[in-house]
């Protein structure tokens, strides 16, 4: 059994396992578990439309960025430079899009492996990217929006240092094992 | 988060003009240019009346009338419907379909309205043959492509947004109803008092058994087994819990950017959706990807908590936090 069976069987029975472990102890400790259960579950729907306003602000923006072709030229202007340490050009736009746009860098990443084959060092790496990052900024719209917080302070240049962070270090890994 | 915002809409808006600018500039998609081509009629015909058919032309003509670069097809060929009156004039309709040539998916889409079909006007019709005519026509007029395209982007995003929303419900308050009971029995306290010695260091401002650190821990191995159904809803349970021991609560605490960049950088131990896209396009080892992208995100988050740390500490980002602190003496 190797690495990725053993991870596979965690997470099929991690969720019923949490499940069944807290409706037990709770149980066990004497909490009415239904009522508790219900009380709090009654929070959900509230949460759920908190972050409607956060998340229709953020993703009409990314909304406007992507369907302008605005990445084009951004992938124009930083070719040059990541040109420097090897990056291929191809990939850029993965890089970009990742903290933007969960759909659009799966689109990209799927385009990409279609093209050069999944088993190709571009398609290798890109799904590397792929799982290397979250969407940024879609979490920093639904995380912050649940609380109603309007000043992020440093959330976003932390985030995106943590982004470019994550991209280069799966870009000089790929090299390194798949190069 | 202004600024950032503001600019992603301006880069959209300023490059969408600038491109539609441009393509009207060159005329890129030859509004009222005579366009030759063959059609072949399947019915019967007959003026007046819709006839079905195919449009024919060469690559090469295809290749020039629309200046294109990259065009390797030897000949278009394409369904349409005519409708043909005595004089040679009329109307032919170009269906779109998935072997319509890309450049005509591109200006249909770029219409904005109808985007099935490209209409043109049929100006002369010569018989050649049996059932073969050629035809002069000019496509109707396609300007402010991108224009179009942001607009419909803004409506269709805002209703992604609800959508997304809206889903979460379910999950939400599944998770919600869930961590309650582990909250009132205890669980939830035992959990945090087991990983102390590590946030007492990533999360100094949180109290050490506060429920919001078993929230963050359930949240972050959610994540790590890539439950992201789970891991959501546990997150937002977590940013509730913060936000109680947040004294200005339109304002992020330390203790939340740090958490959120934990969040953003996506450490995972399995990669289940770039696994399973790989899979599904052939390839040989779909998980080969699996170390390389748990160094990735180990990367991302150790530069993620690092740049947190340094950047709660300057001026700039102290400021808003210390506003309050001011008012307060207002007040006093």
């Amino acid at each position: 059994m190797n690495f990725k069976e053993i991870m596979n069987i965690i997470s099929v029975i991690a969720i019923p396992f949490v499940i069944f472990s807290f409706l037990f102890y709770g149980f066990f400790k004497k909490v009415k578990v239904y009522e508790s259960f219900v009380e709090g579950a009654k929070e959900g729907f509230n949460v759920a439309v908190r972050i409607i306003p956060y998340l229709v602000a953020m993703l009409v923006a990314i909304g406007i960025f992507r369907a302008s072709g605005a990445m084009d030229v951004f992938v124009a202007i930083l070719s040059p430079i990541t040109n420097l340490i090897g990056f291929p050009a191809e990939a850029l736009p993965m890089a970009l899009m990742r903290p933007l746009s969960g759909s659009g860098s799966l689109g990209i990443m799927t385009e990409i492996m279609k093209t050069h084959g999944p088993d190709s060092f571009l398609g290798l790496l890109v799904s590397t990217m792929y799982g290397s990052t979250e969407t940024t900024f879609y979490v920093l719209a639904v995380y912050f929006g649940s609380v109603n917080i309007r000043k992020t302070r440093h959330a976003v240049p932390a985030g995106v240092i943590s982004d470019i962070t994550g991209l280069l270090a799966g870009f000089f890994i790929c090299k390194l094992v798949f190069g | 988060m202004n600024y950032i915002w503001l600019a992603l809409i301006a880069i959209g808006i300023l490059t969408a003009i600038g491109t539609d600018i441009y393509e009207i500039s060159t005329n890129k998609y030859k509004n009222g240019v005579e366009f030759q081509a063959f059609v072949e009629i399947e019915d019967d015909f007959k003026f007046g009346t819709q006839l079905r058919g195919n449009i024919i032309a060469s690559g090469d003509y295809f290749k020039e009338f629309y200046s294109l670069k990259n065009f390797k097809v030897d000949s278009v060929k394409n369904e349409i419907t005519l409708n043909v009156n005595q004089d040679g004039k009329g109307v032919l309709i170009v269906k779109i379909g998935e072997t319509t040539p890309e450049f005509w998916k591109l200006m249909a889409k770029g219409k904005g309205v109808n985007t099935d079909k490209l209409i043109a006007n049929v100006f002369n019709l010569e018989k050649l043959g049996d059932g073969k005519y050629k035809v002069t026509l000019v496509f109707e007029k396609i300007s402010f492509v991108k224009m179009k395209q942001i607009l419909n982007a803004i409506i269709e995003y805002s209703d992604i947004a609800v959508k997304i929303a809206i889903g979460l419900i379910g999950v939400m308050a599944l998770w919600l109803g869930i961590m309650k009971i582990g909250e009132s029995a205890g669980l939830i306290n035992l959990l945090a008092r087991l990983v102390k010695p590590l946030t007492k260091r990533l999360f100094p401002d949180i109290p050490p058994e506060h429920p919001a650190i078993g929230a963050i821990i359930m949240n972050i191995s959610a994540n790590m087994l890539g439950l992201g159904n789970a891991a959501t809803p546990l997150g937002l349970k977590a940013m509730e819990e913060l936000q109680k021991l947040n004294p200005k609560k339109d304002t992020a605490s330390d203790s939340m950017i740090t958490f959120l960049v934990i969040n953003t950088s996506g450490m995972t131990l399995i990669p289940a959706t770039a696994i399973a896209v790989r899979a599904a396009l052939g390839s040989g080892d779909p998980a080969a990807i699996i170390s390389t992208t748990i160094v990735g995100g180990f990367a991302a988050t150790i530069a993620g908590i690092t740049s947190a740390k340094i950047l709660q500490r300057l001026k700039i980002f102290r400021k808003e936090l210390e506003e309050k602190e001011n008012q307060k003496e207002v007040q006093g």
